[in-house]
């Protein structure tokens, strides 16, 4: 395990620095078709894109 | 070193030539915040990194980042392959035609030449990992501005995976600044350059 | 889908679950259970590759058995795609 800081409590960690929180290993997609399509193996690291510009 | 293996890390099959999107999928291969780009910042990086894991990472991201600027290319190639002289003559892309016929060659959509201006190597570990972390936002953010544009699935498809790869690069590279952040100082984490200073402070004059 | 297509989506999935779980244990080289499910892929995959590469076309120099041609030339091109 690392030695890090607790990750619940990143407004304590020092300033004027970069914190991205540790993946925990949840378990990955049991549909592995679906994994590759959607890019990653990972359910929590899947951040799909919706967005629209609805101007026109 | 490097081997090949003679397939892509996700199919590109697309039906219909469109060079109108092809004009912008470019960036990708040539652009600021393409996998070109992506894959010699951190092979490039990695030299400097004083720890192994992270020049692991580096290497590791760096050598995924060619297989994505092949699939780019390969998207390129496609949508562009069999063009007739009408469809290029009317979506702009005669003037990419002139210099390079349908070859495949490094640009930014907007004309711009891959060049090595479009990456840094600081060789201060937080200061490329940093610069990594942004490059993978923007790349994430290119993609996102290309799927506006897409209505071919047989486009979407890759396009959406290569996306979905910048957002677990991001990941990976955060993690690497934990690990950098961990052998540093945490009272002061620009007390030297782990790369390059020999001592913190020996107090000889230098 | 053709059953060589197929084989080969097989492997670049299979694949694909190696490089994830390769640049996790980059930055989590302990996580048992990560190792664990890269060897299981791992075995998998070196399995698909050498049963495509005898009965298709080699997949890499390594894969490349050669009689009297030589087969990695043979091979498709990846960037073509199956539309040309």
């Amino acid at each position: 395990m690392h030695e890090h800081f607790d990750d619940k409590n990143c407004d304590k960690f020092p300033i004027a620095m970069a914190y991205v929180p540790w993946q925990e290993f949840d378990g990955m997609y049991d549909d592995l078709e679906k994994a590759y399509c959607n890019g990653t193996i990972f359910p929590e690291l899947d951040k799909p894109f919706t967005g629209r510009r609805c101007v026109s | 070193m490097w081997s090949y293996e003679k397939r892509l890390q996700f199919p590109v099959n697309i039906k219909e030539p469109n060079a109108k999107l092809a004009q912008v999928i470019i960036s990708q291969f040539g652009g600021p915040d393409g996998e070109l780009s992506a894959s010699m910042r951190y092979l490039s990086q990695r030299y400097s990194m004083p720890y192994r894991e992270v020049a692991g990472l580096l290497t590791d991201i760096g050598t995924e980042e060619l297989a994505h600027m092949e699939m780019i290319s390969a998207i390129v190639h496609q949508l562009t392959r069999d063009l007739s002289m009408e469809e290029i003559e009317k979506s702009g892309f005669a003037t990419y035609y002139v210099d390079h016929t349908v070859g495949v060659w490094p640009t930014a959509a907007a004309g711009i030449p891959f060049n090595a201006c479009e990456f840094q190597v600081k060789g201060d570990p937080v200061t490329d990992l940093t610069e990594d972390l942004a490059a993978e936002q923007k790349a994430r953010a290119t993609y996102e501005n290309i799927l506006r544009l897409i209505r071919e699935p047989d486009v979407c498809e890759p396009i959406k995976f290569l996306r979905a790869r910048e957002i677990v690069h991001f990941q990976r590279f955060g993690e690497a600044l934990r690990i950098t952040q961990d052998k540093l100082d945490n009272r002061n984490f620009y007390a030297f350059n782990p790369a390059f200073d020999r001592c913190e402070d020996c107090g000889c004059d230098k | 889908m053709r059953e060589r297509d197929q084989l080969l989506r097989d492997i670049g999935m299979a694949d694909f679950v190696l490089t994830e779980l390769a640049l996790y244990l980059d930055t989590h080289p302990h996580d048992r259970r990560a190792l664990e499910y890269f060897n299981h892929y791992n075995r998998i995959k070196n399995q698909m590759e050498k049963e495509f590469s005898q009965k298709y076309f080699p997949l890499n120099l390594r894969l490349t058995d050669c009689g009297k041609e030589w087969r990695w030339g043979e091979a498709p091109l990846p960037w073509e795609g199956e539309c040309a």
